[in-house]
């Protein structure tokens, strides 16, 4: 073996452990919660903590947390909420988007910085306005109300909007002299070649719907309309320390995240490698 | 044709849903911030007052779970900030974070209101220091509800092996720690005593010396504009006998956790008062659990420290129905039977002293005497005593606990700790004030 090559496969291997370091230091927070679902509360006060628990055929834990709050009718608001907000998100932001990236019109730059700066307002000062707009359409407690304020986003718009520059105008054009139209161009043209973003997007739109916990909380009355975050607060003990029935509800309200991401991410994936030989 | 219909319809719903209306039974809105068992507790007195004194008046109360206590005081803001009055509910469980809030609401229906309504009540029978919470401003806002003070817990099995009596004073806590063996049979290092001060404890220990942490009775009466701990010297007697602790090497300058508790590291630990039935779980007989009252700074002050928890207050939604169900429910939750049940299921202290009276009390304070510690202080604590109010909250935690970490850490002495103390916690009030003027 050559210096050279020596050199380049030492260099090569550092990169992968600090890799594999720092990708441990960002789930190791996941995996203690996990593991800490299955400790019994005994295990959690001994000193000093132990990692692993005892067994993982201890589920008493989430027994407890399904007793004591509907997981499985949260679980579905939350499903229902994510899933309409993403999927209005995800719309809104291809159409503008592709106006954007595609379409010349007056104050085109404005009105995209407009929708830029919209991304520097903390979302809190907007939760009294927020809350009086969905208050007056008549949409508290449903889950409409619950999802409408995600409809439109600005960072979605956005990246969508990098991702169609992307694509050379001139071919949309010698498209369009054959006469396919707009429409038919989005859907069957960009909107495939685009499915990496789209589905990194959707993920990270989910993901952001399925952990709200104020703005459901604000906006819902009734206690069968609550979301995951909010029965996990429920069985938050406010004077004392119940870690374990909490990791117990934590971990159950991420399996719908995991399961999305590990059917997507083959997704992601596949069309990259796609993309590749097409370029 | 749609044109014509559709009065109909609307009509004909209307009809329907008025006719609905009549027969069954107005729903009385409860907003709680119980959660876990307390919550389950909680659901259980709601339905049972529906099954009784909720079917005599034709009301169901339906209780319903907003979130942690700041979360529902959010919620509350955003509701009056947008004026959206029909969205208040009837009863809401409150803590300190939304008192002013629903003082300022214009929708109060306070304790006071109700009492005249029903001048029969008597008040008298509920703990004036724990009512004294939840007035502002000279008025009775709402009814206490949970109500949990400070106490102190300790290894009763490792100071009656060390032959050490449970501490009273600062200077006991001194006398222990010289007595403590340095080991435990588990190897872990023992530590007599681990506190970082902050402003809930320092209010509990200036409260004792007959001194307010901040002006206007610690900020209870209106906002607080100043320090009121410097010119009478109790901050400089609490700093040094706080000093003295730890150069005797009876103090850790961190926070004591319950974890190091109940693995028997730590001989003494001083919590809320609501967190003995979880001690007790958690320790599962592997020491005694002794409960006595909050430590003293020094033989001169008094015993006790401040309450804190939540009340129940109600809103006026404008139907004298709804409001003398709302007092009715208020009433039977700080009732006797209801308070004894709360309390020894969750550690609280009963609000009402009917409560103590009960048999299901007396029945566990025979079995755990460290139930009645708690309103034993509560009932020998000075009523002026108050936990405080102030705008920059957090700052203020951090400016106090800082200060004092610092002082021991770093070997200041107590003139000049007081020093930088008054100047930052000063300058903290003097700047909310210029900034909400």
């Amino acid at each position: 073996m050559s210096g050279l090559k020596q050199r380049r496969m030492l260099g090569g291997i550092a990169v992968q452990i600090t890799a594999l370091l720092v990708g441990l230091t960002i789930i190791f927070p996941i995996i203690y919660g996990i593991l800490g679902a299955f400790k019994s509360p005994a295990e959690f006060s001994a000193y000093p903590p132990s990692f692993w628990p005892k067994s993982f055929a201890y589920t008493q834990n989430f027994q407890d947390a399904f007793a004591r709050v509907p997981f499985l009718r949260y679980g579905l608001n939350s499903l229902i909420v994510a899933l309409i907000g993403t999927t209005a998100r995800l719309l809104f932001a291809v159409l503008a988007a592709f106006a954007f990236a595609f379409y010349d019109f007056r104050f085109k730059k404005t009105l995209f910085l407009v929708i830029l700066a919209t991304m520097m307002l903390p979302g809190d000062t907007l939760l009294v306005t927020n809350y009086l707009t969905v208050s007056r359409l008549g949409l508290l407690n449903s889950y409409l109300g619950m999802a409408i304020t995600s409809f439109v986003g600005a960072t979605q718009m956005f990246m969508l909007r990098q991702s169609f520059l992307t694509f050379p105008r001139d071919l949309k054009e010698a498209g369009q002299i054959d006469g396919c139209g707009d429409l038919r161009f989005l859907a069957t043209i960009l909107l495939p070649i685009s499915k990496p973003v789209l589905v990194t997007l959707s993920v990270q739109s989910f993901v952001t719907l399925w952990n709200a916990y104020l703005w459901p909380l604000l906006v819902t009355n009734s206690t069968n309309m609550r979301t995951i975050q909010v029965g996990i607060t429920m069985i938050t003990s406010f004077e004392d320390t119940n870690y374990h029935l909490v990791l117990a509800g934590v971990t159950l309200s991420l399996i719908p995240a995991f399961l999305l991401f590990i059917v997507l991410r083959r997704n992601i994936h596949r069309n990259m490698t796609a993309g590749a030989l097409v370029g | 044709m749609t044109k014509r219909i559709l009065p109909l319809l609307l009509a004909a719903l209307m009809l329907f849903s008025l006719g609905a209306q009549a027969g069954e039974a107005a729903t009385l809105v409860f907003w709680h911030s119980m959660s876990d068992e307390t919550g389950l507790l909680l659901d259980k007195y709601v339905n049972s007052f529906n099954e009784t004194i909720g079917k005599e008046l034709n009301v169901t109360v339906e209780a319903v779970f907003q979130g942690q206590y700041s979360d529902a005081t959010t919620k509350l803001n955003s509701i009056l900030t947008a004026e959206d009055y029909g969205q208040l509910p009837d009863v809401m469980n409150l803590d300190a974070t939304g008192k002013v809030a629903y003082f300022n609401s214009g929708r109060a229906w306070t304790m006071d209101d109700a009492l005249k309504a029903d001048p029969d009540y008597d008040i008298s029978q509920i703990l004036p220091i724990t009512l004294g919470n939840w007035a502002f401003s000279g008025v009775q806002l709402g009814m206490p509800f949970a109500a949990s003070t400070t106490i102190m817990f300790y290894n009763k099995t490792m100071l009656d092996q060390a032959g050490a009596d449970a501490p009273e004073t600062f200077q006991d806590i001194i006398t222990l720690s010289e007595k403590l063996p340095e080991k435990s049979d588990t190897g872990l290092d023992i530590i007599a005593y681990s506190v970082l001060p902050n402003t809930p404890t320092l209010a509990n220990w200036l409260g004792q010396l007959g001194s307010y942490v901040v002006n206007n009775k610690n900020g209870s009466e209106a906002m607080a504009t100043e320090l009121a701990c410097i010119d009478n010297g109790a901050l400089e007697t609490f700093l040094t006998e706080w000093k003295g602790m730890y150069e005797a090497g009876a103090l850790t300058n961190a926070a004591g956790t319950t974890d190091q508790f109940v693995a028997g590291q730590l001989a003494v630990l001083t919590t809320s008062s609501s967190n003995v039935t979880s001690l007790l779980e958690k320790i599962g007989g592997a020491f005694e659990l002794g409960a006595g009252y909050y430590p003293r700074v020094n033989a001169q002050a008094s015993a006790g420290a401040t309450v804190s928890g939540s009340s129940l207050v109600m809103f006026d939604k404008q139907d004298d129905a709804k409001k003398a169900a709302s007092w009715e429910l208020v009433k039977y939750l700080a009732s006797p039977g209801v308070q004894a049940e709360f309390a020894a299921a969750t550690g609280y202290v009963p609000v009402n002293r009917g409560a103590l009276e009960e048999a299901g009390y007396q029945a566990l304070v025979a079995e755990y005497p460290q139930y009645a510690v708690a309103a034993d202080q509560l009932a020998a604590t000075p009523a002026e005593m108050s936990s405080v109010t102030v705008g920059p909250a957090k700052d203020f935690y951090y400016a106090i606990q800082d200060n004092i970490a610092m002082m021991l850490d770093e070997d200041l002495s107590v003139e000049e700790t007081v020093e930088i103390m008054a100047d930052e916690l000063s300058g903290l009030l003097y700047q909310y004030q210029q900034a909400n003027q």
